[in-house]
């Protein structure tokens, strides 16, 4: 058995095609992007090493800031917004049970499985100045409805709406699922304390959905981070750069700015970006369960505090592996 | 009694946030519908739906004619099976290598893998396409396949680990008495124990994939193996003024995921949630 295990030969073939996927299509490209990070390429004919010339002037870009910032804004606009709606979204469904619980839950994530290049053509004919629903809608209720929703003040705004309307069923999904697996026992036995049901979802809900919470977050962060498609598609970055994003930046830079060195300095930031936000995440999660149990630890005796260590090691695993 | 009226109210409450946040989901789409079978010059109302005067079904002729509905729909389903084969494959052998094979460098490798989870998949558009051009596979299905398995292969990893870590190594130790290979081991004894775990991963495969379009918008130039996001994105130009049948293609292309969705909506779900609980 061990000797079969421990066969060099069969484990290299094995890991082979995931490891050559892996190098040609991520790594490698990785690696040219650096290299042409430090050129003035401009995406045809000669070039010149120009060392961090790029990496000094994407320091004082204004553009890729804006970007940031978008980011940053989209990440607060899910946590802020989407978040909690699809969590009593969650919950409720939870309550009310039946067919109706199924058939909901289905209706939810419908505009999940439709392709971004229709939600984003779709939401530029719901903005339409001329015959748009929204603008209808308002006038319906009484409204002027001459809003225009993608110029330079609202764009960013009707970015998060469409995307927010998008991811809205698999984040409701997520945190329906916590709630799910979450020990019926414990609802009885709050309910026969005589706590109401506000009072349930406050004290019980939430903090045993405090994993899943963390998931969700790190997932619109990251998601922000990554935004690019609808972008491209609805506004493609403008107007005036005000829903510019790192992705499309670079592509802008790369295939239609001709300085593909640039866009590729760019690229290398995004990804450093990327990584950073995703462990600094995990950290942050990880340090305020260790806070808590180190305050445990002083507490109790040293034999306990051994047992919580080692479920809280399970617990961190499980954390780790989600990123 | 005064409870019993009490969680009636709540009950209603409960009702119409429910009902309200369905309808949000799902007008845009009822909008979608029905503007798509109206004639162009009807759609400057200021109602919110509109009964059209006849119902254009040539809308939707055109838009499947036009729109090259069905190569692009052959295309994607080509490219999206295929990648989810290989992913499942490549991730089954790389999950099994990594967990219970012994070798020095598995925690190294799997870490490394699964650190393509944390790259954003835009970055390499830029070098990728200087790569590809390169070598001349621009324009081919392997301009897709390769990034789409790529891409999705650490999320399919990493559910495999955490699968293949559930199976009792017992089953492979009396294999191995048996006179088992490692790699009949693999795909007769452990792959037939991951049914859940190989329709999940397919699953989050597929929708990852299914959308995309921004790479196949930058390395693909002619047709021949453009996806369905193409009808859509081809469509604008050459009808551009006609938004009534743009409404009819956008449906067109928004109704197999729709349909397969709404078939395999508890599978779906259960995929979903368990990749995203797990991953």
């Amino acid at each position: 058995m061990k000797k079969l295990y421990s066969n060099k030969l069969v484990i290299f073939s094995l890991i082979l095609p995931g490891l050559l996927l892996f190098i040609f299509a991520i790594l490698a490209p990785i690696c040219l992007s650096v290299y042409y990070g430090f050129t003035d390429y401009s995406g045809m004919g000669k070039y010149n090493m120009i060392g961090i010339e790029n990496y000094k002037n994407l320091l004082h870009d204004k553009v890729f800031a804006i970007s940031l910032r978008n980011s940053l804004f989209l990440a607060i606009g899910f946590i802020c917004i989407q978040h909690p709606i699809a969590m009593i979204i969650a919950a409720v469904l939870d309550k009310i049970g039946g067919r109706a619980e199924s058939i909901f839950r289905c209706i939810y994530f419908i505009p999940n499985v439709i392709s971004i290049a229709v939600i984003a053509k779709l939401w530029s004919f719901i903005y339409n100045p001329n015959f748009g629903l929204l603008n209808n809608i308002i006038k319906a209720m009484g409204g002027k409805g001459n809003i225009n929703w993608l110029d330079e003040k609202n764009a960013i705004w009707s970015v998060l709406l469409v995307l927010i309307w998008h991811g809205f069923g698999w984040g409701m999904l997520i945190y329906y699922t916590g709630i799910k697996n979450i020990d019926p026992t414990l609802y009885e036995a709050a309910s026969i304390d005589g706590a109401s049901q506000v009072q349930t979802f406050l004290r019980v809900t939430l903090p045993l959905m405090k994993p899943v919470i963390q998931v969700n977050v790190t997932m619109a962060v990251i998601s922000a981070l990554k935004q690019m498609e609808t972008v491209y598609l609805l506004t493609q970055g403008g107007p005036g750069n005000s829903t510019q994003f790192a992705a499309n930046y670079l592509y802008q830079q790369g295939f239609t700015a001709y300085r593909y060195g640039y866009g590729n300095a760019i690229g290398v930031i995004f990804i450093i970006i990327c990584l950073i936000a995703t462990v600094a995440l995990n950290k942050v999660f990880e340090d305020r369960e260790e806070a808590k149990y180190r305050k445990m630890e002083r507490k109790r005796d040293k034999k306990n505090a051994m047992q919580k260590r080692m479920m809280q090691n399970n617990y961190k695993n499980s954390v780790k592996a989600v990123s | 009694m005064k409870k019993k009226k009490r969680t009636k109210v709540v009950k209603i409450f409960m009702w119409i946030i429910l009902i309200a946040i369905a309808v949000i989901q799902i007008f845009p789409l009822i909008w979608l519908i029905d503007f798509s079978f109206a004639s162009s010059t009807e759609m400057f109302t200021s109602g919110l739906l509109i009964i059209p005067k006849k119902i254009m079904f040539s809308n939707y002729t055109k838009a499947f004619t036009d729109g090259h509905f069905l190569l692009y729909l052959k295309n994607s389903l080509l490219i999206n099976i295929l990648a989810v084969i290989l992913v499942l494959v490549a991730s089954i052998m790389a999950g099994f290598a990594c967990r219970r094979m012994r070798w020095k460098l598995s925690g190294f490798v799997k870490t490394m893998l699964l650190m393509g989870m944390m790259i954003p998949i835009h970055a390499t558009l830029l070098p990728n396409y200087k790569i590809y051009t390169e070598l001349g596979i621009t324009d081919t299905i392997w301009a897709l396949l390769i990034p789409y398995v790529a891409f999705s292969l650490p999320q399919g990893l990493f559910l495999m680990t955490s699968f293949i870590e559930s199976i009792p190594i017992e089953l492979e130790e009396a294999a191995v008495i048996d006179g088992c290979g490692i790699y009949r081991i693999i795909f007769q004894v452990i792959t037939p124990m991951l049914k859940t775990s190989i329709a999940t991963v397919s699953i989050m495969t597929f929708l990852n994939n299914w959308n995309e379009f921004m790479m196949a918008r930058i390395y693909l130039s002619s047709d021949k193996w453009k996806t369905l996001p193409f009808s859509i994105l081809d469509f604008t130009g050459q009808y551009s003024s006609n938004y009534a049948i743009q409404f009819a293609v956008m449906a067109l292309t928004a109704a197999p995921a729709i349909i397969v969705y709404i078939i395999l909506n508890k599978h779906i779900t259960k995929g979903v949630a368990m990749g995203a609980v797990k991953g």
